[in-house]
């Protein structure tokens, strides 16, 4: 298959074909993580910058190792330390970026749309690394190469997302994909998290967790954003917690071979307890080696599509 | 345009001259490794690793390289291509590796794939077989074992295709334009 994107902004604008394909090479790459000498030279002399204007951990570090196990040189440059701060519009900060030759940005911005203007703007790939409520494709994709994984296919999977499903692009864009590849997605929520217009989406709503439990062949939580407590979505962490949060008995309603996942951080004791997230169910670790996988997939098929040779 | 390039019969023979070559150079199997390159040198190693088998009574490592990773032509490339696995189910150091490819042009490929080898670790040694050396070397790299010379205009290409069974060598094509 030829991959004709220069860019990856979200899962939306894939197929279930471009998907499988991203899917079946992740694990040619995952092998080579498992090597003593985990590099390859693939992209020497390629330069990769990641702009995180918003605080990320894992996906900034999952993406500085893809790129260097492929051997392009990397770059990272966080709101703090940089002119970020000074008052410069992300488009100028973006062109004087580009004026430096790279050849892949990733970027994580806290507003919707950034990536895709970039990407609109500039010759060099783009990669969304999570732009406010909108996508996070990444995310995603690890997520379905992890069910893959432990399941073989996605075809027919019941799979419950659980929590804050308004404020979060790693629903949107699991959502999106897994449902084109033929898993049913059921999102669980208080009312006050569930966006409006949910209705719309390919996917059943619940505001109640034990129903969805039994039969969920994976349940994804999310984190509670804590900034948001003051912002009233729900009483209190604890009520919280009753109602929604991953614990050791609703674990234990879990059917045989069901997993768990939370795309990470995890707020111990609010979504999650400590027994469900170190169960012999969760798959949270797979979730970030997998990351790593995917991210060099996508950098190998983004730096060397067609667009990018022109 | 595409035509058969060689008999049936005269690939059986191709495979039977390497295979007793090989024995001949090779008295102890104890630390012999073979690798194939995907995918038209997969398909000779399956071949030879059966004869060699079948001869010496001794089951022989065999494992597939996949050289897309290290091609020094990436960057001239319109596509970069597809990745498929690696899969050496056991540890080259130290080991006598026999690589395998199907036509040795320009070398690049070997070269690529003593690259990866050695990624892997730091074999004893490493000996090159092929099926077909067409010549046009654009890198010092000979062969140890070879089937066949053979001369055929640069334009054309010279591809192995297999078998239902993924072993069987169906045929030899010879076709007109080079990809």
């Amino acid at each position: 298959m030829k991959w004709a994107h220069k860019d990856l902004i979200g899962i939306q604008e894939l197929t279930a074909g471009e998907i499988g394909h991203i899917l079946d090479m992740a694990s040619s790459f995952k092998e080579i993580s498992k090597r003593d000498i985990k590099k390859v030279p693939t992209l020497r002399g390629k330069t990769v910058v990641l702009l995180f204007y918003e605080a990320s951990t894992r996906t900034r570090l999952s993406f500085e190792i893809a790129a260097k196990r492929l051997s392009a040189d990397t770059t990272a440059l966080s709101q703090a330390g940089s002119s970020f701060s000074k008052g410069e519009t992300i488009m100028d900060a973006a062109s004087n970026v580009m004026a430096m030759a790279p050849d892949c940005i990733v970027i994580r911005y806290p507003h919707a749309g950034i990536p895709r203007k970039m990407a609109e703007l500039l010759p060099c790939s783009v990669i969304n690394a999570g732009d406010g409520y909108h996508e996070h494709p990444t995310q995603a994709l690890l997520d379905m190469y992890s069910l893959k994984e432990r399941f073989g296919s996605l075809k027919g999977l019941n799979v419950a997302i659980v929590g804050d499903i308004m404020h979060s692009r790693v629903a949107r864009s699991n959502v999106y994909g897994l449902t084109r590849m033929g898993a049913r997605v059921t999102l669980v929520a208080p009312k006050t998290l569930l966006p409006p217009g949910v209705e719309t989406w390919n996917a059943r709503v619940s505001t109640e967790l034990d129903p969805v439990i039994p039969s969920a062949d994976a349940v994804m939580m999310l984190r509670v954003q804590m900034e948001r407590l003051n912002e009233r979505f729900f009483p209190d962490i604890r009520e919280y917690s009753t109602f929604y949060g991953l614990n050791r008995k609703r674990v234990e309603a879990m059917k045989d071979g069901a997993v768990i996942m939370h795309p990470g951080p995890m707020n111990r004791g609010v979504e999650i307890t400590h027994d469900a997230a170190d169960s012999a169910r969760s798959i949270i670790l797979d979730q970030v080696e997998n990351g790593v996988a995917i991210r060099m997939t996508l950098l190998y098929l983004s730096l060397g599509g067609a667009a990018n040779v022109d | 345009m595409r035509e058969k390039a060689i008999s049936q019969r005269e690939i059986r023979d191709l495979l039977n001259e390497l295979a007793t070559k090989l024995m001949q150079d090779i008295a102890s199997w104890e630390d012999v490794v073979f690798i194939g390159v995907r995918s038209g040198g997969v398909l000779v190693a399956r071949n030879i690793v059966k004869l060699i088998e079948e001869r010496a009574g001794k089951r022989i490592p065999l494992g597939t390289l996949d050289i897309g990773l290290y091609r020094d032509d990436l960057s001239k490339r319109l596509f970069y291509p597809e990745v498929r696995r690696t899969d050496i189910p056991f540890s080259v150091e130290g080991k006598r590796v026999v690589l395998i490819d199907d036509v040795l042009n320009t070398g690049r490929s070997v070269r690529a794939a003593i690259d990866h080898i050695v990624d892997l670790g730091r074999p004893r040694r490493i000996y090159l077989m092929v099926l077909f050396d067409r010549g046009g070397r654009e890198l010092p790299i000979q062969p140890d074992f070879v089937g066949r010379q053979v001369d055929i205009p640069e334009e054309k290409v010279l591809k192995l295709e297999a078998g239902k069974d993924e072993t069987t060598i169906r045929d030899v094509i010879l076709s007109g334009v080079k990809k």
